[in-house]
């Protein structure tokens, strides 16, 4: 069958090099100077990690943290700002009041594994009570753990993101 | 009646003598922000948010009490209007605190509304805002006197409507607070949780819903409240496929804007679990949990073996028109027989004062008038027990619809040549049934109930129903379809509806789309027994 098109397509036929006529010597050798190079003045690319531990960002969004206050409690009110915004709805809350009249969650909960850590539950806090984290080792062994309770939010000590210049918050 | 015309945001409005721009404007979906104005209540103009530019007056008029005159031009968005309301706002956040975070009216609040819409970017003060704390008003209302914006409508329900006068402004200038008279606070009173919902803030919060979800989280489904034979219009508020609080819906021929406590509060049952959830037949081959054709098929087998049984039925005045009409089509269509439903009655009525066609009415159930119409007799107490020893022992078919049966014995429809048992919940005497069939309750499906006077109204489905169960009028009516009624499946509510117009004078000619949401009264009146 003859096919007839429009487009005309070129080729253009490479010629390798023939292996019995050509030397490789010289690539060779320049390869082997680098080798040594790096051996006698190593440049360290491989991180020893875990031994060694990355720098995150100060903006790197990972594992929650719940702020508390200086008795203990959590800082969370319960508003439900971070429920109603979270795109992947990974948080639940159930608020009520406790034996001081404070509003507070008596369930928060995040399914970090659910979440997809783009910060907006840090941004839209009223008060500043829950903030992602520079952190981002969760591995765990079962699916469930990876919901992380008010106690466990609240026990992370890595240091939070920040979002935004604390000294210019509204970017002025 | 004497019209007058005027122009409104450049639009021109006719409206009866006497009527106030507040509501002239609404007329052309204009709203105009207010707070202490309320239709059902008297008009203070003491907001001072409703103000309009009245061309030829001196001074902004308050909307709400000025009426419209011949000719007149009214601006409700010229650039005056809104600095005047963007000035009243400041007031106002003089002194309410900024703690919408933790605000039970947060995202239902028209202060947090109106602010947003025409307030000021930042506020401006500096001096500390005044603090009251939180008060309890006693029955279901605590108080935050901190977010009042004093527009004193709890105060004038309390005494226009209820008339029952137990709030006051106490104390004078930006001290004056809301309180109750000495200890004395809400309670006794019958129609105090109205005065939550007459609140414009979050000042006057319900007890019951505390902190329990946010506004923007519920789903409102029109509905009607089955605690009385009122039939009040109101709003299920559902989140998680729980029911979280009744809200009253506007119906000036039924309820206007209210609704009692009792009925308020009288959700907890719908959220109740441990349903049926699957058709079970038991004593015979098949037997056991089974699917809805198997089930319905075992179930015409036994009928058919029976040849001819006499039938006895046993309904509810907590189910809709439809159920009931449905059961009525199928005793006819198994030859006939009676039907009997009990029904709880209370000792006094509870008049609201202020609208006298709001009572909570002595008959408990929502649809004992739409029972009586379809031909059924009342037995039993006002507590809704006995009456049924007839039925108990009856040895053809027994029907029950609706009724728990909570007060009869394990050995109830022993002699029975078939059970048959469509309810929600199991009970004792259920458990002995030949066939058990679940049911939706009321929240989960559509359907009507008629009211006292002889009103339909419709209800719609605000929550999914549990496990398999299904409306009664849609297993009734194909088995009374398959038994030879005459009536083909119904395949929605309002088919259930339209059939049972075709077979009960009073219901012909209605449709759902007739009742809509206000309802419409049946065509003949029925004499109540026992009322």
């Amino acid at each position: 069958m003859e096919i007839s098109s429009p487009m005309t397509i070129s080729v253009k036929v490479m010629h390798r090099p023939e292996p019995e006529s050509t030397s490789y010597l010289r690539a060779a050798l320049s390869g082997m100077a680098l080798t040594f190079k790096h051996m006698v003045n190593p440049t360290k690319v491989t991180q020893q990690y875990p031994e060694e531990q990355t720098d995150l960002h100060p903006r790197w969004r990972g594992t929650h943290v719940m702020e508390r206050h200086a008795d203990g409690r959590p800082k969370c009110v319960a508003c439900g700002l971070c429920p109603t915004v979270c795109p992947a709805n990974c948080i639940r809350l159930v608020g009520g009041e406790d034996d001081q009249g404070n509003r507070y969650p008596i369930v928060y909960e995040i399914d970090e594994f659910r979440c997809i850590f783009c910060g907006m539950c840090q941004e839209v806090c009223p008060v500043e009570a829950i903030h992602v984290g520079r952190h981002f080792e969760n591995a765990e062994y079962t699916r469930e753990r990876f919901v992380y309770d008010l106690d466990r939010l609240m026990d992370q000590d890595h240091p939070s993101t920040l979002l935004w210049d604390p000294s210019d918050p509204q970017s002025e | 009646m004497e019209m007058v015309n005027l122009t409104i945001d450049g639009k021109a409005v006719s409206v009866p003598k006497g009527t106030t721009i507040l509501e002239a404007a609404k007329t052309i979906g204009t709203e105009v922000p207010h707070y202490c104005y309320h239709p059902g209540l008297s008009s203070p103009a003491m907001c001072r948010m409703c103000l309009v530019e009245v061309e030829g007056a001196p001074k902004p008029m308050p909307g709400c009490v000025t009426t419209v005159t011949e000719g007149q031009t009214v601006r409700t968005e010229s650039e005056d209007a809104r600095r005047h309301r963007r000035g009243v706002l400041e007031f106002y956040l003089v002194n309410h605190p900024l703690d919408c975070p933790i605000c039970d009216m947060s995202g239902e609040c028209h202060l947090q509304d109106y602010v947003h819409a025409e307030g000021r970017e930042r506020g401006r003060g500096r001096e500390p805002k005044r603090v009251f704390g939180r008060d309890d008003f006693g029955g279901d209302v605590l108080f935050y006197g901190d977010r009042c914006v004093m527009c004193t409508r709890c105060v004038r329900f309390m005494s226009e409507v209820e008339q029952d006068h137990r709030l006051t402004v106490v104390e004078r200038g930006n001290r004056s607070v809301i309180d109750t008279f000495f200890d004395e606070g809400l309670e006794g009173t019958h129609f105090h949780g109205n005065i939550v919902d007459v609140c414009p803030v979050g000042a006057l919060v319900s007890k019951d819903f505390l902190h329990k979800a946010r506004a923007w989280d519920l789903t409102h489904t029109p509905s009607i409240c089955t605690s009385c034979s009122q039939g009040c219009n109101i709003e299920l508020h559902t989140r998680d496929n729980l029911v979280q609080r009744i809200k009253p819906r506007e119906n000036l021929d039924v309820n206007a804007w209210w609704m009692c406590d009792y009925g308020r509060h009288n959700y907890e049952w719908i959220n109740h679990g441990d349903r049926l959830e699957a058709p079970v037949v038991r004593g015979g081959e098949p037997s056991g949990a089974m699917s809805w054709g198997d089930a319905l098929r075992a179930l015409l087998e036994r009928v058919e073996s029976l040849g001819g049984s006499k039938v006895k039925a046993v309904a509810s005045p907590f189910s809709s028109n439809e159920d009931l009409g449905a059961l009525r089509a199928l005793v006819e269509a198994l030859g006939g027989g009676s039907i009997l439903y009990r029904s709880p009655e209370a000792e006094d009525e509870v008049p609201l004062k202020g609208f006298p066609t709001l009572v909570r009415r002595k008959d408990l159930s929502p649809n004992r008038r739409g029972a009586e119409t379809l031909g059924m007799s009342r037995v039993g107490d006002d507590g809704a027990n006995g009456g049924l020893d007839g039925v108990a022992e009856h040895d053809g078919i027994i029907i029950v619809l609706g009724d728990g049966l909570a007060d009869q014995a394990a050995d109830f429809g022993a002699n029975a040549g078939l059970y048959v048992f469509l309810g929600t919940h199991a009970s004792e005497a259920a458990a002995s049934a030949h066939v058990v069939l679940p049911i939706t309750s009321h929240a989960e499906g559509e359907g009507t109930f008629t009211n006292h006077e002889g009103r339909v109204q419709r209800f719609w489905r605000a929550l999914d129903a549990p496990g398999m169960a299904r409306p009664g009028w849609l297993i009734l009516g194909a088995l009374a379809s398959e038994l030879g009624s005459g009536d083909a499946v119904p395949r929605s509510a309002g088919e259930a509806f339209s059939a049972l117009g075709a077979r009960v004078s009073a219901f012909a000619g209605l449709s759902y789309d007739d009742l809509g949401t206000r309802g419409a009264i049946v065509n003949e009146s029925v004499s109540m027994t026992g009322d």
